[in-house]
């Protein structure tokens, strides 16, 4: 009621109607400032007609390996739960990785520095390019061609430490199938003996 | 009338099955060298929890299960369905100690899962997962393709006369040699030359897409076991389509199809009979339904427009049909690509041929085209029957190894198995529509698991409930087993309880 006498109409209906513009489906996903649209990789999966050519930005760690063809590389970028932190530096479980393969000039990748596997959290990357749903030049592949990329968060290396209540556990049922491989040679031994 | 099983019988099962399982954490000190080789010393604490429990099992139900008595036919069926549920149960430490499973039924799903070489998986974050663990993945996915009753056959058994009944119980057959260990072990020979070539081909291609040398070789050795076994697990989430590589492409699919082969054509072959490949009734059939459903994709997503060059269309089907056909499970594709993309015919021709599978004693799943073979060629006869005259004698026959004529007996157990899959699709289908999926997901995801192909369209996840995650796992071993040993195991348990004395 208050917001109705302090708005006159007209500025109402024109943030009714941008609500409205920003609701449909074509403005269903979000944008970076340079008003590209930044769809996750599972909106991708599931939309791909949606944005198939599309100019859009995408952001995610840097996994795996650069694989360089050329003066062209293929990079995997995953925006999934573990974009940050991975399960061995305590992030709860949150489903499958999930991410878009990029191609890229070698060129751009050089700031790359680390990518991610169980040794090390990947740098966080993101690229601008044109998404393609079944991409002709890649056999089909669903890919982004990026023409811009930048290090957001520089990687690093991740400890997984032994933990102590595991060491106990090991050493405690090294102990029982030693002691169950002496018990089966001792019967078997005997057997044998008394067979003679 | 049933009769309650002895504690000889008992003893007999238990010593046989803690065999197997002592084969299961012999296997496991290969993942446990690579932790250590790969400082992963975490993933190393667990591999030695894991061997220690095996051996603490295995030994301990050996030395409680003391018999001289040789196996019989119904015991070597028993110990191998209940030594994949044993083997799963334990083997499973690795994945759950990990911590990247969501429960420890979780982790059971995927190490049938991989015995079974279906290639579903629960394991969440599998791009950081330790060298060790993806080792154990892939090994456990290879050594269930041969059979981890083989396994225990070459090294444990020591020539026990009623070894070839856990061997059939296994769901292999063929004696390639008159001695089943012998057959073991030349099952074994085959598959490890092919690891030879197939990893060394794998891993210089590998290098030659730009990937570092260690990199190059682990997946190299990794995607060969994955492909080779028809198992379909990978070392990176993307799966085969990580490589985005023609090269890399074109020889998983050598790789797959060899493992799909029956080892009887492939020790017909190694032993001088190369006709054998193109005269067999089982490489006749893939090639004839692998075309149909080849041509029915093209024929689907052509005419939606989803890949614009012919040539990159034909790539995508062929490279999916065939690993669906082979009860692989690789793919160059998204899991929900099959959902989103390729629309309900292209998904049901991927399902027909995963129904399908590929041949019998090999790594594959699936009806098996020796079967499909069969029943065509009875489905012949009758139809030249019905107009020839009354008293005209109607043969028909198939090349196997050796021209075999068709006779009734064998005509009605490759319907019954035929019927039995068919059954088992139908059931773990209705409880995937039951669970609320729709009806094209659930035939498509329930028809993977239960045919040991391990193609997703997403239903699998970590987030599905815990019962369909209980029955695809028991879809995963009644398909690999193909259904007789888990039968007995079932008769086994009501003898126990319902027998006479």
């Amino acid at each position: 009621m208050i917001v109705c006498m302090r708005y006159p109409r007209g500025v109402l209906l024109v943030l009714a109607l941008g609500i409205l513009i920003a609701l449909s489906p074509g403005h269903a996903f979000a944008s970076n400032g340079a008003g590209d649209a930044t769809p996750s990789s599972s909106e991708l999966v599931e939309s791909p007609e949606e944005f198939d050519g599309d100019v859009i930005s995408f952001t995610g760690e840097a996994i795996g390996e650069m694989m360089t063809r050329g003066d062209m590389a293929w990079l995997h970028l995953n925006d999934d739960a573990y974009r940050d932190r991975n399960v061995e530096e305590g992030a709860p479980l949150g489903g499958y990785n999930s991410g878009m393969a990029v191609w890229v000039p070698v060129e751009l990748t050089e700031t790359i520095a680390t990518f991610g596997n169980h040794a090390h959290e990947g740098d966080i990357v993101r690229v601008t390019g044109t998404f393609n749903a079944a991409c002709p030049e890649h056999g089909g592949d669903m890919d982004i061609h990026a023409s811009s990329l930048e290090v957001v968060t520089p990687g690093h290396r991740v400890e997984d430490p032994v933990h102590p209540r595991k060491l106990v556990w090991a050493v405690a049922l090294s102990i029982l199938a030693l002691g169950a491989f002496l018990a089966d040679r001792l019967r078997a031994h005997a057997e044998d003996t008394q067979g003679m | 009338m049933l009769l309650r099983p002895r504690r000889e019988d008992h003893l007999v099962i238990g010593k046989y099955t803690g065999k197997i399982v002592i084969g299961i954490g012999l296997l496991m000190v290969v993942p446990l060298l690579t932790s250590i080789v790969f400082a992963e010393w975490d993933t190393a604490v667990d591999f030695v929890i894991s061997i220690s429990l095996c051996m603490a099992f295995g030994y301990g139900t050996q030395a409680v299960c003391r018999t001289d008595r040789d196996l019989g036919w119904s015991h070597g069926l028993v110990v191998a369905s209940s030594s994949w549920l044993v083997a799963t149960a334990i083997g499973a430490m690795p994945h759950w100690l990990s911590g990247h499973m969501g429960s420890y039924l979780d982790a059971m799903f995927d190490v049938m899962s991989g015995y079974t070489t279906t290639g579903l998986y629960l394991m969440q974050d599998l791009d950081h997962i330790a060298h060790g663990l993806n080792m154990w993945r892939h090994l456990l996915t290879f050594a269930g393709g041969q059979g981890i009753v083989v396994i225990a056959l070459t090294f444990l058994f020591k020539g026990a006369v009623g070894a070839y009944t856990v061997y059939v119980g296994e769901g292999k057959d063929e004696r390639l040699l008159p001695n089943v260990v012998q057959t073991a072990r030349a099952i074994w020979l085959v598959s490890l030359v092919w690891l030879g070539f197939g990893a060394a081909a794998l891993a210089i291609a590998g290098l030659a897409l730009g990937q570092d040398p260690v990199r190059a070789v682990l997946h190299g050795l990794w995607v060969y076991m994955g492909g080779w076994s028809t198992g379909g697990f990978a070392p990176q989430s993307y799966n085969t389509f990580y490589y985005h590589s023609v090269l890399y492409e074109a020889i998983t699919v050598v790789v797959f199809i060899a493992g799909s082969f029956n080892f009887a054509l492939h020790w017909a072959v190694w032993t001088g009979g190369r006709r054998e490949i193109r005269r067999n009734v089982e490489t006749v059939s893939f090639a004839i339904t692998l075309s149909l459903t080849v041509l029915i994709a093209t024929f689907a997503l052509a005419k939606a427009g989803v890949y614009s060059d012919a040539m990159v269309l034909f790539r995508k089907v062929f490279y999916q049909l065939a690993s669906g056909h082979t009860t692989t499970g690789f793919s160059t594709i998204y899991s929900r690509a099959f959902v989103t993309q390729w629309g309900p015919i292209g998904m049901l021709a991927t399902t027909i041929a995963m129904a399908i599978g590929a041949s019998a004693c090999s790594t594959a799943g699936g009806i098996k085209g020796i079967r499909i073979g069969v029943i065509f060629k009875a489905f012949v006869q009758d139809v030249r029957k019905s107009v020839s005259p009354e008293n005209a004698l109607i043969s028909e026959r198939y090349h196997h190894i050796r021209d075999i004529t068709l006779s009734d007996g064998l005509v009605r157990s490759a319907m019954t198995i035929t019927i039995a899959y068919v059954l088992l699709y139908a059931l773990i289908t209705l409880a995937g529509v039951l669970y609320g999926y729709d009806f094209a997901d659930a035939v498509f995801e329930g028809v993977s698991a239960a045919s040991n192909t391990g193609l997703s369209c997403g239903v699998t996840s970590p987030s599905m409930p815990e019962g369909m995650k209980a029955l695809y796992i028991l879809a995963m071993w009644l398909g690999r087993l193909e259904f007789m040993s888990v039968f007995a195991l079932g008769g086994y348990a009501i003898s126990i309880v319902r027998g006479r004395r």
